[in-house]
């Protein structure tokens, strides 16, 4: 889907893989996301930003599936996908990471990433029984892929370990290498780095850059070290009392006084 | 006033009769669900061991009535006391989730009831106290263990009501059990209201064992767990954690129980008491007094 | 369980009859262990599901005199129904509520069993669907005592049919939990969240564990009516959910093998403590005994949840108990 845009002073032509178009959630009385409307561009690496309580996270909820809108719509690859539940919204190349994360700990690292694989048909009912022989293939393909990934994120040597074993970092790693191994058009990073050291993090940065250059995949992320986000994003886009108050490229973002004027109240302006 | 009418008061006297000794169960069971996050599956055969304590007051002892209640209620708050510090506390110091508790209680449900019955046996009993007189007010048919069970529950339910209101135990219990994190960062002294609530809902199911057993005029060992699903409907109806809800939700449940054989056969009472709980889960999971909670 | 039963300690009869009910038990059990054991579903109304069972085929012969060999995958096939029916609504709902309403399912169930007096015979019970049964187990034992040169009465006929079952649903579920199905299964156990986020639809799978769980109880069902040769709703009490949940929990959540296991363990306790004689046990009564027995059932599941939460078999970093 392809719009039009005056961001920034100058018009370009976008192709908008994730639009969301006024959407509003209530939680008690509260505006916790307030007629918010924004596109992402297909294949960029784009930062959400703002002070906490600013409603990122319930914004991912509603995208991702997990709270459906009162009012709006979301429209992903030009199709809407507001309302549908979480499942679905995955199937159409659409993942999420949570911010607490969610490795399988009972599951082996390598079960994390063999799980995540879309098209192993051993994952339905008669299939075990009927299809025996192209389960038994596709797991064995599953598991190259899964090792291959484990291998770039350096979780290889641990794959045979309960998840539970991993660190508070290499759980970060994980959850996005299981993201990938959907094999997504899209993925929401809440969070990715917190928590994590600083040299992992940056692994995990590269790592983002890496994949979008080799398969095209957009990134939408959720961050609060503005370092990072200055220097590892193409766009911003910044939230705050549920409400998008600025859009735009670092440098334009960086001058936004609006946006000044939102961090004032926590940790100064963005540098 | 034609029969008909008449059939429908008398069953409505029934069922608050009957509503208000779940209500009084359902209480305890609430706290404790809303405050440990135990669903107490032995709560019943708590109202079990009280109507037996009441029983060995009165029977064995040779009390009066008021001298069983009485007895009924410190030995359950007391058993109650007891399994906190023997049973439920160490295992929350372990770090035994919700689901290892639900099933120690089922665990001690059956202890409790078969210990019971391995004392006591299983020919129901009967109270020395005389019951069987009967009124007629034109209106409906009360007998006096009806009368009995309405006058002690009205003021055990008046006496809740004050306690969880005005006493700053009764209120620390609320807050408690409406929501365990910002109590505990209140700085309440959790500990202590847990052991209070043990008291609380002990005591309450020791006293509705007993007139449970006064109601049916009789006590079996199976008595408090054949009361223990319409509790939890009670429970569920009023949201997990009220107090007021449960008590609202026990006379409901009472009520519907009753009043349903006006159109099915009274055998299926219970089967009533369980639709009606499922329809509220389905309906409406936070119950008539929950905050619709997001999960 | 109850049968009528006055053997002598430690006669082959009375080990027979413990070797059946440990194999009815075990098939029971691995229905609840792979709803809760790999998908999570605190399901305490199993016995309603085997009550569904049982009692739809002895009606279906008794009522409908339709043949055995019909009536039993009907009745499978009816508790599988039964399932998906509960657990649309009910898998919604969180893990406590959950467990109180499939009670109040299974109570539900009994209760109608017992005043649809026409058709289930009520508090009486149901007789009459055992003759075709009773006709097959006599020929098959004669067959197979032409064969071995052993005695072969009903019950040991029973005996073979009941634990070749037991063996070929072991390995039916041990395929499923070890396939990728069993693998998202057990996803969805630990965090159906995640699950969803990476595409698989949680309902669709616990419901698929609830049906396979549920028939597996129906088939347990079967058997046991055929142990009985008549049906009552006391045997179909919550008491008995809670017998296989101890046998699960003995054997270790999602520990396949330790069902059988746990299954022998508490079936040679009950039968054990209902008929043999020896001192202490010769001092009580069957009511005393009853308590005992039960007593001992509870304080095996508090102990197990305070002291080995695993089980005999489990292992501890898979415990799905700390939640």
């Amino acid at each position: 889907m392809t719009v039009e845009s005056s961001a920034g002073g100058h018009r370009t032509r976008h192709d908008t893989v994730l639009e969301v178009d006024d959407v509003t959630k209530h939680f008690g009385g509260i505006g916790a996301v307030d007629r918010v409307s924004l596109g992402v561009e297909r294949g960029s690496i784009t930062a959400l930003i703002g002070p906490n309580g600013a409603g990122k996270t319930t914004l991912f909820n509603l995208v991702s599936g997990f709270i459906a809108p009162e009012s709006g719509t979301v429209l992903f690859n030009g199709r809407r996908i507001d309302g549908k539940p979480p499942h679905a919204i995955a199937r159409r190349g659409l993942v999420r990471t949570f911010q607490i994360t969610k490795a399988l700990t009972k599951l082996s690292v390598l079960e994390n990433m063999m799980l995540a694989a879309p098209d192993q048909p051993g994952e339905r009912f008669w299939s075990v029984w009927f299809r025996a022989t192209k389960v038994r293939d596709r797991e064995r393909e599953v598991r190259e892929r899964a090792l291959d990934a484990l291998r770039i994120f350096a979780l290889d040597h641990m794959a045979d370990e309960y998840a539970g074993t991993l660190s508070g970092g290499q759980r970060k790693l994980l959850e996005l290498a299981r993201a990938l191994m959907t094999r997504p058009t899209m993925v929401l990073l809440d969070e990715p780095m917190a928590g994590v050291n600083p040299t992992l993090g940056r692994s995990l940065l590269e790592h983002m850059r890496q994949i979008r250059k080799d398969q095209g995949v957009t990134f939408l992320y959720v961050e609060h070290d503005m370092d990072v986000v200055m220097t590892h994003s193409e766009r911003i886009i910044v939230m705050a009392d549920g409400r998008v108050i600025a859009e735009g490229t670092p440098d334009e973002i960086r001058r936004n006084q609006g946006v000044i004027d939102a961090y004032l109240g926590t940790a100064g302006a963005p540098t | 006033m034609g029969p008909a009418m008449n059939e429908f008061v008398q069953l409505t006297v029934n069922g608050l009769v009957a509503g208000s000794i779940i209500a009084i169960g359902a209480v305890g069971l609430t706290l404790v669900y809303g405050i440990l996050r135990i669903v107490n599956f032995a709560h019943g055969d708590y109202l079990t061991f009280g109507a037996y304590m009441a029983f060995v007051a009165n029977v064995t002892w040779g009390l009066n009535a008021y001298a069983a209640a009485a007895t009924a209620i410190v030995l359950t708050a007391a058993l109650a006391v007891g399994l906190e510090f023997g049973l439920w506390r160490p295992m929350r110091r372990r770090g035994a989730g919700v689901t290892s508790l639900f099933l120690t209680s089922i665990g001690l449900a059956l202890v409790l009831r078969n210990a019971v019955q391995f004392e006591w046996g299983t020919t129901p009993f009967r109270y020395r106290i005389d019951v069987f007189q009967s009124y007629d007010l034109g209106l409906f048919r009360i007998s006096r263990n009806q009368i009995t069970v309405v006058a002690a529950a009205t003021v055990l339910i008046v006496g809740l009501g004050l306690f969880l209101a005005r006493t700053r135990i009764g209120k620390a219990m609320r807050a408690l059990a409406d929501n365990v994190d910002l109590a505990a960062v209140s700085g309440i002294d959790t500990d202590r209201i847990v052991t209070w609530t043990w008291i609380v809902a002990g005591g309450l199911a020791g006293l509705a064992g007993m007139l449970l057993a006064v109601l049916q005029a009789s006590l079996n060992p199976n008595s408090g767990f054949n009361a223990l699903l319409p509790m939890f409907a009670a429970v569920v109806l009023g949201g997990v954690g009220s107090a007021y809800g449960a008590l609202a939700g026990g006379i409901v449940i009472g009520l519907a129980m009753e009043l349903s054989t006006l159109a099915v056969p009274f055998q299926y009472k219970e089967a009533v008491a369980f639709g009606v709980m499922i329809l509220a889960l389905l309906l409406r999971p936070q119950g008539l007094f929950g905050r619709a909670r997001v999960v | 369980m109850s049968a009528p039963f006055l053997g002598a300690i430690l006669s082959i009869e009375f080990w027979q009859y413990v070797a059946v009910t440990a194999g009815i038990y075990s098939i029971f059990a691995l229905g609840l262990q792979l709803q809760f054991g790999f998908a999570g579903l605190l399901n305490f109304g199993h016995i309603g599901f085997m009550a569904i069972g049982s009692y739809t085929m002895a009606m279906l012969i008794v009522h409908a005199s339709l043949p055995m060999w019909i009536s039993a995958p009907i009745a499978i096939a009816t508790a599988m129904l039964f399932g998906l029916i509960i657990g649309i609504p009910a898998l919604r709902l969180r893990a406590d509520y959950l467990a109180i309403t499939t009670i109040a399912f299974s109570e539900i169930i009994r209760i109608f069993i017992l005043n649809s007096v026409r058709w289930t015979g009520g508090p009486q019970g149901l007789l009459g669907f055992a003759t075709e049964y009773t006709d097959f187990s006599r020929s098959a034992g004669r067959r197979l005592s032409s064969i071995t040169h052993i005695g072969f009465d009903p019950d040991r006929v029973l005996l073979v049919l009941v634990w070749p079952t037991v063996l070929l649903l072991y390995l039916v579920l041990r395929k499923l939990t070890r396939s990728p199905w069993g693998r998202v299964l057990r996803a969805i156990r630990e965090d159906e969240d995640a699950a969803d986020a990476l595409g698989k639809n949680p309902l669709a799978y616990k419901l698929q564990a609830l049906a396979i769980g549920s028939a597996f109880a129906a088939i347990a069902g079967i058997f046991f009516s055929y142990q009985l040769l008549y049906l009552t709703p006391t045997e179909f009490e919550p008491l008995f959910t809670f017998f296989a949940w101890v046998i699960v929990l003995l054997g270790g959540t999602a520990r396949l093998g330790g069902v059988p296991v746990g299954a022998v363990i508490f079936a040679v306790i009950f039968a054990g403590t209902r008929f043999l004689e020896f001192w202490p046990l010769s001092l009580l009564d069957d009511g005393d005994r009853a308590a005992v027995r039960l007593i001992v059932v509870g304080l095996i599941l508090i102990g197990l949840m305070a002291f080995r939460p695993q089980g005999i078999f489990g292992k501890k970093e898979e415990l799905l108990l700390d939640r």
